[in-house]
């Protein structure tokens, strides 16, 4: 049975002897290196982790890879890139808990049989920020020097970024970078980024209960006819579209304060709406049609894809401004005119947007502008 | 007599048919797609608000309200989503945002 | 009572015409994204002509069917702009 190391790497560490925990070796098998790293001989394989939907084949593969081209790897390394520094700790845990995961699947490719091939997983780039593929890269490589690797095997889906697409610029820069890389033959899913996450109980009452009063609103009546076909509709509901529907875990303490705070903002954002449409009417209505569109595009300080949600759909309803493209945190907007640039940029609304998903002290944080960002327009 | 009830539907009333016409000319009258958007998404979102909110206070009786003002709150959230994605899908295939200098009529800033 | 009913038809008729004057939009185009934005205003329109009809003639069921209308509107336009983009993700 092949035993699994975890190692926890920091991106500016190169001392190995830091990692948490020594190399484990298979009973019987070759002495255990206090620092096994840069004394074995033999290829190593580095496969780059993360969540998605080809993961498991992609394990499978590296594993079956190892094993029957035995002269080639005696280990495959899985690396997991996450930053707290940009996603928070919640993505540190579950990058953690996704190593786990692919350690098990790993030990279960490899089998009783194989004591030869060893299995490592790591967590690279915590402390570090990341968020170009090059950032990824330098990354890969520094972990690959360190640990003497040259060959990467690549998961068609990989993604550690939010949602941005990474893999072509990921692999032609690691293969000018002077890596061999391999795509992994896997089945490619339709689905881009990740629609189905896993989901608790949490998050089945939330969802069952906002069916189920929304069943009651509209069919208008408490009879006990209603009462139970709309529990058996909600929970249906509920069941089926419970890992499409939900990004997390339900902390009611959080959602309450979120939903306090979105009432304050509500009014805040009907003013906004309506001196918008005021200024759009002045525009749509002045004779010789006073507009000078312009692309701008800046990165907004908001963390959450609900976050990112509102303040898209709040950007597209306020003063001449229209969000066209969000990539992660990167917002593309069209804007109408000279004054409803400045306020986007003056970030108003990216504050008011922060105040409801993260508090007060959030909202104090600087705009665009002022963090100089000036929106490098765009042709 | 027009009472203060009646009156503050009619002001509703009129505001939505303002900025219903207000949507209807930016349509009509703007130079490229993106702008167009700027005017349906907002302006036809205003008008369509107001007028709900007119058809809720006269029907005055609590479930029919109860769903209108779920009707302008289900506009408010998916009409910019639905001016977004649009956008984004003519962004996607390459169509470029017209600018001032592209049409000359307009004088800047 | 009679005011605020005339004062609703006159506001759905309203927006009677602006939809037909916005159907300029959906034939001249010119791109497909002009007419599924046209398009969009029209359904939203249609609403709102629904909601006003039901509070003018005092007939509340017909909101359910404006509800329902908003619904599809809008995933109209999402599907619209879904299959219009060759990768097929805008949302």
């Amino acid at each position: 049975m092949a035993l699994i190391r975890t190692q926890y790497s920091y991106h500016d560490n190169s001392d190995c002897c830091s990692q948490l925990s020594g190399r484990v070796r298979p009973v019987g098998g070759p002495v255990a290196h206090d620092c096994g790293v840069a004394t074995v001989t033999g290829e190593r394989l580095l496969v780059p982790v993360s969540e998605s939907p080809t993961l498991r084949n992609t394990v499978a593969y590296a594993v079956r890879n190892a094993v029957e081209a035995e002269d080639r790897y005696d280990a495959v390394h899985f690396v997991c890139p996450a930053s707290r520094r940009i996603a928070g700790e919640g993505s540190v845990e579950s990058a953690r808990e996704l190593l786990e995961r692919v350690a098990v699947w790993a030990a279960e490719d490899l089998g009783a049989d194989d004591p030869e091939v060893g299995v490592e997983t790591a967590l690279i780039g915590v402390d570090t920020y990341l968020f170009s593929p090059s950032d990824y890269v330098e990354l890969l490589a520094d972990y690959a020097t360190d640990n003497d690797i040259d060959s990467v095997l690549l998961d068609p889906e990989f993604n550690p970024g939010e949602n941005t697409p990474l893999l072509p610029p990921l692999e032609s820069e690691l293969e000018r970078t002077g890596f061999s890389v391999e795509m992994a033959p896997v089945e490619r899913g339709t689905r881009r980024g990740r629609l189905v996450r896993r989901a608790g109980l949490g998050q089945f009452v939330l969802l069952a209960g906002l069916s189920y009063g929304f069943y009651l609103l509209i069919g208008g009546s408490l009879a006990a006819f209603d009462l139970v076909t709309g529990a058996m509709s909600a929970g249906i509901v509920a069941t089926v579209l419970l890992r499409v529907s939900t990004t997390g875990p339900v902390q009611p303490r959080k959602l309450v304060a979120r939903i306090v705070r979105m009432l304050v903002y509500t009014p805040y954002l009907l003013y906004e709406i309506v001196v918008a449409n005021v200024a759009i009417a002045y525009v749509v209505l002045h004779p010789s049609l006073p507009i000078d569109p312009e692309v701008v595009e800046f990165d907004a300080v908001v963390w959450s894809e609900l976050s990112v949600m509102t303040l898209a759909n709040s950007i597209t309803l306020t003063p001449g401004t229209l969000t066209i493209d969000v990539n992660s945190r990167h917002f593309v907007v069209h804007t109408l005119t000279e004054g409803s640039r400045e306020d986007l940029l003056e970030g108003g609304l990216e504050r008011a947007v922060r105040f409801v998903f993260y508090g007060r002290a959030a909202a104090r944080g600087p705009g665009p502008r002022e963090r100089g960002d000036d929106g490098g327009e765009e042709t | 007599m027009v009472t203060l009830y009646e009156g503050a539907v009619l002001a509703l009333l009129a505001g939505g048919v303002f900025f219903g016409v207000v949507a209807a000319v930016g349509l009509l009258r703007m130079p490229d797609l993106y702008t167009r958007a700027h005017a349906a998404s907002k302006a036809d979102t205003l008008g369509a608000g107001l007028s709900l909110a007119a058809a809720a206070a006269v029907l005055a009786s609590s479930l029919p309200t109860i769903k209108a003002v779920l009707l302008l709150v289900f506009l408010f959230l998916t009409n910019p989503t639905a001016a977004h994605a649009i956008s984004r899908a003519a962004a996607d295939q390459g169509i470029e945002p017209w600018t001032a200098e592209d049409g000359g009529g307009g004088d800047g800033k | 009572m009679t005011l605020l009913t005339d004062a609703l038809l006159a506001a759905a008729g309203a927006f009677i015409i602006l939809s037909v004057v916005i159907v300029y939009r959906i034939v001249r185009g010119p791109t497909m994204q002009d007419r599924v934005i046209a398009v969009n205003v029209v359904g939203t329109n249609t609403v709102v002509i629904i909601a006003l009809f039901a509070a003018a003639l005092d007939s509340p069921g017909v909101l359910d069917i404006a509800l329902v209308y908003a619904l599809l509107n809008f995933l109209m336009s999402i599907a619209i702009s879904k299959f219009t983009v060759e990768r097929g993700g805008v949302m």
